[in-house]
């Protein structure tokens, strides 16, 4: 049963990371469920991610989703500060990272679900402003027009 | 890709962030980084979100030699998850390109509170 949930929680955080969206965050919560300590959990989604990102970084440079220009102002620093951030878990307890990760979701969560929702009601405006303003509609009023002039 | 000088101050400094939370927390820099691509780069959501994948594998991987250094990763449960993980990982990669509905982020964004919460009792 262990090896069964282990599979499918991978499978659904995994569906999640090929989209890019997050699947780590989608795994750690998961994976808390079984009987595993914090920092192994941590473990897990770090060493499990890797396979998971070569194969959909290969996908999605294949579909030509991948823009490389001006990446190494992200990179650098990301890296020089995830090496310190990995050494400071080691030194914290599992208490402390479970709720440092806790908060992180719900603030993540939060942040995503605002994103979400306003990227919907932008949407729907501009949907109805391109309903407005559809040429497709002008066009079918102006033979109408032209045809009430000569009227 | 012109990225004005003010902007790739932003870009230092939340990219140090990413990182420090991916190494601390073990991920969840992901997040973060799509953030910045859509916010300072200027990147579409999936330009974004494939690039942020681009920027997470090398931090994933200096981390992971951290943790494993210090003994913390249990080879066991993580080959099967790893092995989930990849499957899931080829299917959702596939659904990125097919991807036009905000409902799959809003159910995501309550998975993850959920799931934060879970984590806090």
């Amino acid at each position: 049963m262990q090896i069964f949930l282990l599979v499918l929680f991978g499978f659904l955080s995994g569906i999640i990371g090929g989209m890019g969206m997050g699947g780590g965050t989608l795994l750690v919560p998961l994976l808390s469920f079984l009987d595993l300590e914090q920092k192994t959990i941590q473990a897990i989604n770090l060493v499990s991610f890797i396979p998971m990102c070569c194969v959909a970084l290969g996908f999605h440079a294949k579909n030509k989703l991948i823009k490389k220009s001006g990446i190494w102002w992200i990179i650098i620093p990301a890296l020089i500060a995830a090496v310190g951030g990995a050494f400071c878990a080691d030194i914290a307890g599992n208490k402390i990272l479970r709720l440092c990760f806790a908060v992180f979701l719900i603030g993540v969560g939060i942040w995503q679900l605002i994103v979400a929702i306003k990227f919907i009601v932008d949407s729907k405006k501009q949907g109805n402003l391109k309903v407005e303003c559809n040429p497709a509609l002008t066009d079918s009023i102006l033979p109408l027009d032209k045809s009430q002039k000569n009227k | 890709m012109d990225i004005p000088a003010k902007n790739k101050w932003i870009l230092v400094i939340f990219s140090a962030l990413s990182g420090f939370i991916n190494g601390f927390l073990g991920g969840g820099g992901g997040v973060i980084v799509v953030a910045l691509l859509l916010t300072v780069v200027k990147l579409n959501q999936k330009n974004a979100q494939a690039t942020a994948l681009l920027v997470i594998l090398p931090l994933t991987v200096v981390s992971a030699v951290v943790y494993l250094i210090r003994g913390s990763v249990d080879w066991v449960p993580t080959l099967w998850v790893t092995l989930g993980v990849v499957v899931g990982g080829i299917l959702g990669a596939l659904l990125l390109s097919k991807l036009k509905s905000n409902v799959a982020k809003i159910i995501f964004a309550v998975v993850l509170i959920a799931g934060g919460i879970k984590m806090l009792f």
